[in-house]
């Protein structure tokens, strides 16, 4: 039974229709997708799921059923726009937070003071938050995300204000929650990012759905029939080669004929004696998908 | 712990243990305190310790008792009894007597005694001098009517009309209503200031949608409203306290405030009006914060509901003049001059019970749909950022 599922919800604010139609579902244990451009109905569609916001239509199934105040205990989620209260201490922020997810105080001092050492920020508790960096802040509000153990992870970008080093450990915790069997459904603008780390994506666009699916499933859908192929010289034409273009300063995209064999491509280059130094199947890169399919799809709604 | 109780006391503790929370809060007693020992070190320099020298040619303080002794800081001044007035004024002049008192041998007939002093004759000494008089006049009394002569009356006024009954001196017992609405005033602008700063709060720095997924908005919004409110409870307990401590003390020290009652009803009644309407501003505050985009636009509106609850302030010489007149009955049952109009009028006289039974019925729907409001304009405006929550928004039929 998948974690989330979203079955054909819409929701409307007065005339704007926020979302219209949107299905997905996001397995236990699988790192999930859910991306868009901005406005496209992503955040709607999280409030949704939380029972911030009731749905005009549709249904939706977490962790189970419908939502409860007790699956919220379950529940770890990181908004875009980070909050946490000011004007008090880290440590006693991070208490309040945690206790409101039914853990002890006692429970959230002994699981805070290992987090607060990984984040770097064991020195900075008895700060107020607002005395925090933005970058600080950002990974205390991962802490309070984290600290009761979720069973689903809901993160709105998580990557925003990082620096490469905590981008990294970010990540790491990612992949480490994800090999515990919890559910991680991730929206965020950093397509490399989602490349990484994602199993499955949902693409949303003006609240439709675009894309829906395994990542490599969708990258296959939308690769052409071509190589790029890196050596440091010119290339002779090629049987079965209709088309030949710079793909960078070392390397060149071959499009071929419907009836080439990428194999045959490089036993030809080979049998030339060219010098072969990278050989790939040329596949877009999601931020193309992205943009094509949100670009298309603009067009045909104007 | 319940999370709602998490909420509370959350939102309690994070103002209550602040230091500018507990410098306001003490700034009252402080101040109570400051004014009560002014008054006692004026009362002390007030009173002169010199002795009181008498002449008595009338018999009456020939075997004297003498006057009961004086409450601190007022010093007892002894009074000592002369064989004649050269030597009297001789001590007067030596200042070893403050004054002394001629009792004619018909003092008792016309009542007129002599004072002879160097200065202006201190006041506190000739009441302890009447005293002494007055307890030798009345030696051969009962104690109990002596007790009763000294003393002196106090007139109740009974009227025929709808059972009004007040006491000679009004002002007195608009004491405890003027106070009392007073400090709901000021507890109540503190809560609802409160309640509106953290919601708005919440919302300009994204906490709010944090909070929405641990507990429900209707746990958040009442735990809110149940810790600020217990915010200006902390206040108004220990402001009332010293209040009602410092009228205590201070009617040993004033006769005008020795009229001063508490009453069982009066305390209730106010209670029974102040309470809802409590919950009621709490809530519409509730609601103005989910409403608006700014504390200071939020400010601006508290100011408006504030001001009908002074109007029975502005009405008060209406009001002495008579309790029950029509504005008083109207504003009664308008549930925001309601609080103030029945607290004072019920110092000033005896309050219809329907009419009480009405306000607060009115007061406690106002309050039930003032949470109502306050929760739908909670759930639709707490991730409504940068746009104000419009009243007809409120009120459509959009799931919530």
């Amino acid at each position: 039974m998948p974690t989330v599922e979203l079955s054909h919800i819409s929701k409307s604010f007065g005339s704007v229709k926020a979302v219209n139609d949107v299905s997905f579902e996001v397995e236990r244990g699988e790192i999930f997708g859910l991306l868009g451009p901005n406005g496209a109905g992503k955040t709607t569609c999280i409030r949704i799921l939380l029972d911030i916001f009731k749905p005009d239509q549709g249904k939706i199934s977490i962790l189970g059923g419908a939502m409860t105040e007790a699956k919220k205990d379950k529940i770890g989620y990181m908004p875009e726009e980070r909050g946490m209260y000011q004007d008090i201490p880290l440590d006693r922020c991070l208490v309040y937070l945690g206790t409101l997810k039914g853990l002890s105080p006692a429970d959230v001092q002994q699981r805070m003071a290992g987090y607060l050492q990984r984040f770097d920020l064991l020195t900075s508790r008895r700060k107020k938050v607002k005395e925090l960096s933005k970058g600080m802040q950002q990974k205390a509000q991962l802490i309070a995300t984290l600290i009761h153990e979720p069973e689903l992870l809901i993160i709105d970008e998580p990557f925003s204000g990082l620096d490469p080093i905590n981008t990294q450990m970010v990540k790491e915790i990612l992949r480490e929650q994800r090999d515990r069997g919890v559910t991680i459904l991730m929206s965020t603008h950093q397509m490399h990012q989602v490349e990484e780390l994602c199993d499955r994506i949902v693409l949303i666009d003006h609240g439709r759905t675009l894309l829906y699916g395994r990542l490599d499933d969708i990258r296959q859908q939308f690769s052409g029939h071509a190589v790029i192929v890196g050596t440091p010289g010119e290339l002779p034409t090629l049987p079965g080669v209709e088309r030949v273009e710079e793909h960078n300063s070392s390397s060149w995209r071959l499009s071929l004929d419907a009836s080439m064999d990428t194999q045959q491509v490089l036993r030809n280059l080979v049998e030339r004696g060219i010098q072969v130094n990278q050989f790939e199947i040329a596949a877009p890169t999601l931020d193309e998908i992205f943009i094509n399919v949100v670009q298309k799809a603009d067009q045909e709604l104007e | 712990m319940n999370k709602f109780w998490q909420v509370a006391w959350h939102e309690y503790s994070r103002h209550v243990f602040r230091r500018r929370f507990l410098l306001a809060l003490l700034s009252v007693p402080i101040m109570l305190m400051v004014m009560i020992v002014l008054i006692l070190v004026i009362l002390w320099t007030n009173s002169n310790p010199l002795p009181v020298g008498y002449i008595d040619h009338s018999g009456i303080l020939a075997n004297p008792i003498p006057q009961p002794v004086a409450k601190w800081p007022e010093r007892t001044v002894q009074m000592v009894p002369y064989g004649d007035e050269t030597t009297a004024k001789a001590d007067l002049q030596a200042g070893k007597l403050q004054a002394y008192y001629v009792i004619p041998q018909d003092y008792l007939k016309t009542g007129q005694a002599q004072v002879t002093n160097e200065n202006k004759l201190n006041e506190l000494t000739a009441q302890q001098f009447n005293t002494f008089l007055k307890i030798n006049l009345f030696s051969n009394q009962p104690a109990d009517i002596a007790s009763r002569l000294i003393d002196g009356s106090e007139i109740v006024v009974q009227s025929t009309g709808e059972g009004q009954l007040s006491v000679e001196d009004r002002i007195i017992n608009l004491i405890l209503p003027v106070i009392a609405g007073i400090l709901f005033i000021v507890a109540m602008s503190t809560s609802s200031g409160y309640l509106l700063q953290a919601v708005v709060e919440e919302k300009e720095n994204r906490t709010m949608e944090i909070m929405v997924t641990s507990v429900s908005p209707g746990q958040l919004m009442s735990g809110k409203i149940v810790g600020d409110i217990g915010v200006s409870m902390t206040q108004l307990v220990v402001w009332g306290a010293f209040l009602v401590l410092a009228l205590l003390f201070g009617k040993n020290y004033f006769p005008f405030l020795s009229g001063f009652r508490f009453s069982g009803e009066m305390i209730g009644v106010i209670l029974a009006v102040m309470i809802p309407a409590f919950v009621m501003i709490s809530g519409l505050m509730a609601a103005v914060g989910a409403t608006v985009t700014e504390a200071s636009e939020g400010q601006q509106i508290l100011g408006l509901f504030t001001i009908p609850i002074w109007i029975p302030y502005i009405l008060i010489a209406t009001f002495i003049n008579n309790p029950n007149n029509p504005i008083a009955i109207v504003l009664s049952f308008f549930p925001l001059t309601a609080p103030m109009t029945i607290t004072m009028r019920i110092g000033l006289a005896s309050i219809p019970t329907w009419q009480i039974i009405v306000s607060v019925s009115i007061l406690i729907l106002s309050a039930v749909g003032s949470l109502w409001l306050a929760g739908r304009a909670f759930r639709l405006g707490m991730l409504r950022y940068g746009r104000r929550l419009r009243l007809k928004e409120i009120f459509s039929q959009q799931r919530v």
